[in-house]
């Protein structure tokens, strides 16, 4: 049996939805952990009201922000899938289903850059990213949905043939310069290497890369370390009233390249909405964050 | 240390504002003005400019950077279904103009504001109040009623909603009206330690790679 279209407009639909409403269970883990170990009280405070905010928002079945941001997915197609169905077309299918279902509305914030008009729709939306997975009999389907509050905080710079002081220097001004704005304490993404465009989603896929997991490369493992704690004594703390928390991970990753080298680096508010599945020909969906 | 807490009743007295520091914690109970939208902001500094009539009297009120999604029934009742914070620092042309010009006593939202605003607020006698990003469910509890609906033309985020709010918080004192602002102080503190922080990093890169 095949993966059909119906199954990728229910996918898209209920992904959206579900990134809105719930904390992911690492991430509400990270702040709890942070809750314990932070010295600063009004740092204490705000972890514990973030955690509550997740609570009732996942209790109650609402969204924890107001702001929906815009729809992004990333779809990773099994080379053993058996496949009968239009992505492109079930995706935007999907999205319109959730813009016309969804309980209680989303606000409009799909924006055109040249005019500044908002709304549900647009060009290029949703923005999906598709990729492929060697040995595997499912698509998996990620939604983060992503709004300026910390989009706007993202950056890049190349260098040419950079030390591991230039680029590291580098990723801590950017902390730097995003301060408290992105609504900390975030998950940082890193991209080194590779080329331009390449480069911007090793960063942004690490985002959904699961708090905690361990970096499988020991050489990124002891830099993520480094990084996180290098800008968690910044200070900014949660939400930017002081504290010893303003990341709960930086995740990195890096792609070969020529002599120039790309760094990416980008955020993830508190909330790090992040919503996964993986489905099956015979129409099971298996849903994770 | 502890921290000093307020519950607060809007409108706020000039007095009202110049006891509260830096850190403490609020909750509002009273009316409030809220928009998100960058044209509204855009709009009332042309009230201001004599282009259009302001559509509320914000003397002595309290104006923040809060979106939500509000309605109007077919019967004429106002109703907002959630609210939450937007980042205020893309309002900070606009505040250093609108806190004299409205006479707000209070604003707010997510993030603070230039130092610009914090001398204005000093001059005025106002305070910037931090509410939770990610806290519709938590901010929305603290909406009794919706008085009215301003520049309902606007998509939903943009109007300016006036609402009743009891205990409406916790919120965090970002910027006093004494020209103290948690902003400027956690950046000029991580200014100061980077350098340091820059050492400690390299003697860890030595040690990991060696």
């Amino acid at each position: 049996m095949a993966i059909t279209d119906d199954l990728i407009q229910e996918a898209t639909k209920e992904l959206y939805s579900r990134a809105l409403r719930k904390v992911p269970d690492d991430t509400k883990m990270a702040l709890a952990n942070a809750m314990r170990s932070e010295t600063n009280e009004t740092a204490r405070q705000i972890l514990k009201l973030q955690l509550r905010s997740a609570e009732l928002a996942e209790r109650n079945d609402r969204f924890v922000c107001s702001d929906s941001g815009v729809p992004v997915y990333f779809v990773k197609i099994g080379s053993k899938a058996e496949l009968s169905c239009d992505f492109k077309l079930a995706i935007r299918a999907g999205y319109e289903e959730l813009i016309e279902t969804i309980e209680p509305p989303i606000l409009k914030h799909v924006t055109n850059p040249l005019t500044l008009e908002r709304g549900y729709f647009g060009k290029d939306m949703p923005i999906v990213t598709y990729d492929f997975e060697s040995g595997v009999d499912y698509v998996e389907m990620i939604c983060s949905p992503k709004a300026l509050g910390s989009g706007r905080w993202a950056a890049m710079e190349l260098f040419t043939f950079p030390t591991l002081e230039e680029i590291e220097t580098y990723i801590l001004d950017v902390a730097i310069k995003a301060g408290a704005q992105h609504c900390p304490p975030v998950l940082m993404g890193v991209g080194i290497g590779g080329t331009f465009d390449f480069c911007a989603g090793l960063a942004k896929k690490q985002t959904l890369r699961p708090i905690g997991e361990q970096n499988p490369d020991p050489m990124l493992a002891a830099m993520e370390e480094r990084l996180a704690k290098a800008i968690n004594s910044l200070g900014f703390g949660p939400m930017g009233t002081g504290g010893d928390t303003t990341v709960l991970g930086v995740h990195v990753d890096f792609a070969s390249g020529h002599g120039f080298t790309p760094v990416a680096v980008c955020f993830n508010c508190w909330i790090n909405r992040r919503s996964r599945v993986r489905i099956w020909g015979d129409g099971r969906m298996e849903w994770g964050e | 240390m502890s921290i000093t807490e307020h519950k607060l009743t809007l409108p706020l007295t000039e007095d009202a504002v110049r006891e509260l520091n830096v850190g403490d914690i609020v909750y509002l109970t009273g009316d409030i003005f809220a928009s998100a939208g960058m044209p509204t902001y855009d709009r009332l500094l042309g009230c201001l400019d004599g282009v259009e009539p302001l559509p509320f009297d914000f003397t002595g009120e309290a104006l923040f950077h809060l979106g939500s999604l509000n309605e109007e029934s077919e019967d004429g009742s106002l109703k907002i279904v959630y609210m939450n914070p937007t980042t205020s620092t893309r309002f900070n042309s606009h505040m250093p103009r609108l806190i004299p010009g409205l006479g707000l006593r209070a604003t707010g939202g997510k993030g603070g504001l230039s130092n610009e605003s914090v001398k204005a607020m000093a001059q005025a006698g106002c305070v910037y109040l931090s509410f939770l990003g990610g806290g519709a469910e938590i901010i929305t509890a603290g909406i009794r009623k919706v008085k009215a609906i301003g520049w309902s033309e606007m998509i939903s985020h943009y109007r300016i909603v006036h609402i009743e709010v009891e205990l409406l918080g916790p919120l965090t004192v970002g910027i006093d009206a004494h020209g103290n602002s948690i902003y400027d102080q956690t950046t000029a503190n991580a200014l100061e330690k980077r350098d340091s922080i820059l050492y400690e990093m390299q003697v860890a890169r030595e040690l990991d790679i060696n």
